[in-house]
């Protein structure tokens, strides 16, 4: 009988084994944040003891799925793995997940209830469980005569939210009768993810064509884009920006009646930058895009990545030129905090 | 009975089906996937309603991932997964089967 043990990849010949049998299945990204972000790894056992299938999960995503077909009915093992991994989900009360893998093996996702969100040449992106991407589309609010609007969106991770940002949204406020702006809601940032929200809330409270949402797993997640928040090669970049642009062409898009997409230019980040090129590639002409050079002031640029510095250095007066009253009034109140949070080790160089 | 949280039980694996319930409005929603649709996914819909409704759920969401399960198994995996959904693992209430 084939049976199914947790492996433990701190120990170094676990991961050894781990490792190598991956790699004979063609797979090749093992840098050490990649690695580190797995919070649990199982693998299947043959009689004689040798691993013949493997996978992990981090957070709500499954990762580094391997499975050996040699002597076994075909996707008998698979499904033993993946049946496997989702029981460890389950006990950990995650009901909803993902998987981001070759467009090859998309086909037996599918085939276990897996449903393909967005698909590239090279890779797939699938979501399983409850709820799912119907639930949250049906959970965004519309307005009664939405097909007749014009609506555009803007995504932002808005850690915190600025003046720049503000300016975004303002401008697709006036040009159109509808904006959705979409908060990302992945937990990496200096600022929570309801922080965020807040702040932005509360930054645009005057306007009353605003809808702010959360863009869930959806939009620049863990799941749909993990490259903004772990450094990663171009091409791994380029595939991921390509499945999220898929993801709001495909199910956002078409459900809210989305016509125009709003970008603030990218300057410094190369990341964000690759992201708004695979968007105009991706979105038009079916959904407009429009990229607005970045809001300066006294000739410097505004990001939130210069607010977070300031945090760092202890500059109010330097903040408050950058930002709203609202973010402002919470970064004075809760600036021990943020500066802790700083000392404790959270990046504020990244996005 | 009141659906409290997400409910899910059974495998992936051949002969089994793996069945998720959560909070529904609209009577018993069932998305179901099987190889077997064409032939038994009336039948399967059937007996996952009808189990629900004796265990006095009349709106769920249901997601049925099916392997070729029997009868049986179904209404086993249907009971286990409206428990712990209902959160009333600790007192089963076995009539219904």
């Amino acid at each position: 009988m084939e049976r199914v043990v947790d492996l433990h990849l701190t120990d170094n010949a676990t991961r050894k084994k781990w490792q190598s049998f991956l790699e004979q299945l063609d797979l090749h990204n093992f840098s050490e944040r990649e690695v580190e972000s797995i919070d649990h790894t199982i693998g299947l056992i043959d009689e004689d003891g040798k691993l013949v299938a493997t996978g992990s999960t981090s957070g709500n995503v499954l990762k580094y799925l391997g499975v050996c077909n040699k002597d076994a009915v075909q996707g008998q093992r698979f499904n033993q793995i993946v049946t496997a991994l989702q029981q460890y989900l389950f006990s950990e009360k995650i009901f909803h997940f993902f998987v981001f893998t070759k467009k090859k093996y998309s086909q037996s996702f599918q085939h276990l209830n897996f449903r393909e969100l967005a698909a590239t040449d090279q890779a797939a992106f699938l979501e399983s469980g409850m709820p799912g991407i119907d639930d949250y589309l049906e959970s965004l609010p519309q307005d009664p005569s939405q097909k007749d609007k014009r609506i555009a969106a803007v995504v932002m991770n808005a850690n915190p939210f600025t003046l720049g940002h503000r300016y975004l949204v303002e401008t697709a406020s006036k040009e159109n009768d509808i904006v959705y702006v979409f908060v990302v809601k992945t937990d990496a940032s200096l600022f929570s993810a309801h922080e965020r929200i807040r702040l932005v809330k509360d930054g645009l409270s005057d306007l009353d064509n605003v809808c702010v949402v959360s863009s869930q797993d959806y939009q620049v997640s863990k799941a749909t884009f993990p490259a903004y928040f772990l450094k990663s090669p171009d091409d791994l970049i380029k595939e991921q920006t390509a499945i999220d642009a898929l993801v709001f062409k495909n199910w956002l898009a078409p459900k809210l009646n989305i016509t125009s997409r709003y970008l603030g230019q990218e300057p410094f980040s190369k990341t964000t930058e690759r992201y708004n090129e695979s968007l105009i590639k991706i979105l038009e002409p079916k959904i407009k895009v429009k990229v607005l050079n970045r809001l300066t002031e006294d000739d410097k640029i505004i990001t939130a990545t210069e607010v977070r510095k300031l945090i760092k250095n202890n500059d109010l007066a330097g903040i408050e030129e950058l930002v709203p009253a609202t973010t402002f009034n919470f970064i004075k109140v809760h600036l021990t905090e943020l500066q802790t949070r700083i000392k404790k080790g959270k990046q504020i160089n990244g996005n | 009975m009141e659906i409290k949280t997400i409910g899910v039980a059974g495998t992936l694996e051949s002969s089994d089906i793996q069945i998720m319930i959560s909070k529904g409005t609209n009577g018993v929603e069932i998305d179901l996937d099987s190889d077997v649709k064409k032939a038994y996914g009336d039948q399967i819909n059937h007996v996952i309603t009808e189990t629900l409704n004796k265990y006095g759920i009349e709106d769920a969401k249901v997601k049925a991932t099916d392997k070729g399960a029997l009868d049986c198994v179904i209404k086993a995996r249907t009971l286990a997964a409206a428990q712990r959904a209902t959160e009333t693992q600790d007192k089963p209430d076995l009539e219904v089967l």
